[in-house]
């Protein structure tokens, strides 16, 4: 039986902490459940909690969507997508398509949807359409988009692939010598599928500690408590507080899946730049199905350039952890969830929507 | 985006599963946990319409405490 959120904040309360400690989450999920219990107001000052790169949204290519827009505009095709990517801006004058959204108004066929199956039944009903699904995701998304197509996807269903593997954008603030976290808590439900043993990196080849947390309080806070004390005890190891649902090698079926259905090379991350092994790619059993070999480009390809975030947003920096959601210069005044600039305050994954979601309405008190 | 909630099972067809969660009925695809066995009354996490691992009634219940108190908060 798990302790409670009371003892643990407790336990942590009475360990000799150092006058600073940065913990980094790299999980949308684990940053909407501290915001909502309020973990950070909980803990001693000297501890701050920081949100990094844990929104697949946040980071898709710009020209991905740009590609996705047009796709839907220019072609006879039925656009499929996960809700959260609809709203995502491009950086195009006012005058023109800017998102999904947007492109759907405007009399384009595009469809939300919640599962990769709705992907694979629309195509079914519609056999004389092609469908494309655009898929945005980290581990845990791309491998149920995996197993949909290994299952076996109707033949008029393509895929614009934008999944990423969330790991290598850590190694990348690892390697750059100036991470800005001294610990860090592991995303649970990317470690249900890959297994924790990814993230032991950061503890043997960074010398950081870490730990894989659920999304309670109670699992959050336990691995608080244990990099906290890995790193006053200077004594690291890749803790597991949350050993339920996370299996000592992750959904071996689930990997599988993944590894039948992608390749794993070079990505762009969206204001960030090309992260090296971090994206998924369609297998060569699959190039039929993907978008721009049935379709071409649409655009997106003339985009490609690291930094597009829109002007005057700090998503990049924000997605890396370099800043707070509300040191952006416009959170709260140009960009609110009613009219997001940029794409953090639009996920409800993203940091900026999070933390406005939660009350947060005073810009820069960090 | 990662977000995975505990559902229960109701029925298995083949790697389709009915489940419910808070009285809320959906179809779950149990393709990703093929080397397991899944049965009625159990309880899995599911993601996008795919269970991606089996948790216990008791872990399923903290998490369902968790997903009220975060929608609420984001609510207010
Ligand atoms: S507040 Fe808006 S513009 Fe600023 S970083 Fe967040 S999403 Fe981007």
């Amino acid at each position: 039986m798990m302790a409670s959120a009371k003892t643990w904040l407790e336990r942590i309360r009475k360990l000799p902490l150092p006058e600073k400690i940065r913990i980094m989450n790299v999980c949308g999920g684990h940053e909407r459940s501290i915001s909502a219990a309020g973990i950070r107001g909980a803990l001693p000052p000297q501890i701050e909690l920081i949100p990094g790169p844990g929104c697949p949204v946040c980071i898709c290519p710009e020209e991905d969507v740009y590609e996705a827009i047009h796709l839907a505009l220019e072609e006879d095709v039925i656009l499929v997508t996960f809700g959260d990517m609809l709203r995502v801006p491009v950086n195009v004058s006012r005058r023109d398509v800017r998102s999904l959204e947007q492109a759907r108004a405007a009399g384009a066929d595009i469809r939300p949807i919640a599962s990769p199956t709705e992907a694979a039944a629309i195509a079914r009903d519609n056999p004389e359409r092609a469908v494309v699904f655009f898929a945005a995701g980290f581990e845990t998304t791309m491998a149920p988009v995996a197993a949909m197509l290994c299952e076996g996807a109707p033949e008029n269903l393509f895929m614009l692939l934008s999944g990423r593997l969330t790991w290598p954008a850590v190694a990348m603030l690892l390697d750059s010598g100036e991470p800005g976290f001294d610990a860090l808590i592991a995303p649970g439900h990317v470690a249900t599928v890959m297994g924790p043993e990814e993230w032991s990196f950061v503890v043997e080849q960074h010398g950081l500690p870490a730990a894989v947390a659920g999304f309670t309080s109670e699992s959050l806070l336990a691995a608080m408590y244990s990099v906290l004390r890995q790193y006053i005890e200077d004594r690291r190891f890749l803790d597991n507080c949350y050993p339920e649902v996370v299996r000592e090698d992750g959904n071996p079926a689930a990997r599988a899946r993944l590894e039948q259905a992608f390749d794993v090379g070079d990505a762009n991350w969206r204001g960030i730049g090309t992260i090296p092994g971090s994206g998924f790619a369609l297998k060569p059993w699959l190039a039929q199905r993907d978008s721009v070999t049935a379709f071409g480009h649409h655009g997106g390809e003339e985009r490609k350039r690291a930094g597009q975030m829109p002007k005057g947003c700090d998503c990049a920096k924000v997605v890396l952890g370099k800043i707070y959601p509300n040191q952006c210069r416009i959170y709260g005044l140009a960009c609110t969830p009613r009219t997001p600039v940029g794409p953090c305050m639009v996920s409800d994954e993203g940091a900026c929507r999070i933390w406005w979601s939660n009350g947060i309405r005073n810009r820069d008190v960090a | 985006m990662c977000l995975a909630i505990p559902m229960q099972i109701l029925e298995v067809d083949g790697f389709n599963a009915r489940c419910e969660a808070k009285g809320v009925e959906r179809e779950v695809s149990l393709f990703m946990l093929q080397d397991q066995t899944v049965e009625p009354g159990e309880f899995v996490m599911v993601h996008v319409g795919y269970a991606i691992q089996k948790v216990s009634a008791e872990d399923a219940r903290s998490s369902w405490e968790l997903f009220d108190q975060m929608l609420a908060a984001e609510d207010a």
